[in-house]
């Protein structure tokens, strides 16, 4: 029996396991796809690489799907997966540890106000992100990334990044604060 | 002559103009972090090689599924 779209992407309240020939795999895939590729295209900042890690990434869930039995959330899990991937390119590459180590005070003394944050040239825009969040410490760019995507409350970024829901809103602070001191540099 | 120069004077303006109205119809203000990285995700397009990469994977997988074969496809029809 055929499930629904609505059916299949919610594993989470159906609880139970999926199999190889399962047609949900492919719902899942559209639903998912997007925050994965963007997730990893924003944690690697590398088209090129964020392709392949999507790739991978759904792979790897494809492989281990039968054995996802709905403990957590589908995206949950597929964020992981793809922390967990991007994480492991990065030291592999050796790309962007200039900062992983950074003394997140360095981000708390911002004098500038929290003024909205304008473009010009839209087009530019994610080339603009791009720098803002390489720029900041891994954690603060990974919270960022989590926090956009309206599907995940803090509790579920907070069991992502292994710290409580209350730490997680304050370093968000931090983080955003951040983000904005940085992002007019890069104009 | 001097009618000339400024003929191009009034050209370079306009054109000036037209620019400068263009960038103002792509600037976009965004009230938070938040809401400028959801912009930027929802601009961003999954490539579809990604999909076409991934059912010549599966394919190669022990137990290969049709279901990715039927998406790939959907979205080349698309």
């Amino acid at each position: 029996m055929e499930l629904s779209l609505a059916e299949a992407v919610q594993p989470e309240t159906t609880a139970r396991p999926m199999n190889w020939e399962s047609p949900e795999f492919g719902a899942i895939y559209e639903e998912h796809s997007q925050a994965i590729f963007y997730l990893a295209l924003r944690m690697l900042g590398n088209p090129a690489q964020a392709e392949d890690a999507a790739h991978d990434v759904f792979l790897k869930a494809f492989r281990a799907m039968k054995e996802f039995r709905g403990e957590s959330n589908l995206r949950t899990w597929l964020y992981r997966i793809t922390i967990n991937h991007c994480r492991n390119l990065a030291q592999t590459w050796h790309q962007r540890n200039i900062f992983s180590n950074a003394d997140e005070s360095v981000w708390e003394t911002s004098t500038h106000s929290e003024s909205p944050l304008r473009v010009l040239e839209i087009k530019e825009l994610g080339e603009r992100i791009q720098k803002t969040l390489d720029g900041l410490p891994e954690e603060y760019r990974l919270l960022l990334l989590l926090v956009a995507d309206e599907k995940l409350s803090y509790e579920e970024i907070g069991v992502l990044t292994e710290q409580t829901a209350d730490a997680v809103r304050g370093k968000l602070h931090r983080a955003r604060k951040a983000f904005q001191q940085q992002f007019p540099k890069t104009a | 002559m001097k009618q000339n120069s400024k003929l191009r004077h009034q050209e370079e303006q306009q054109a000036t103009q037209q620019q400068h109205s263009e960038q103002k119809t792509d600037a976009k203000e965004f009230s938070s972090v938040d809401e400028m990285l959801r912009h930027d995700a929802s601009q961003t397009a999954v490539p579809p090689n990604v999909a076409d990469k991934l059912n010549r994977s599966i394919a190669s997988e022990p137990q290969p599924a049709s279901w990715l074969k039927r998406l790939v496809n959907n979205l080349k029809v698309k």
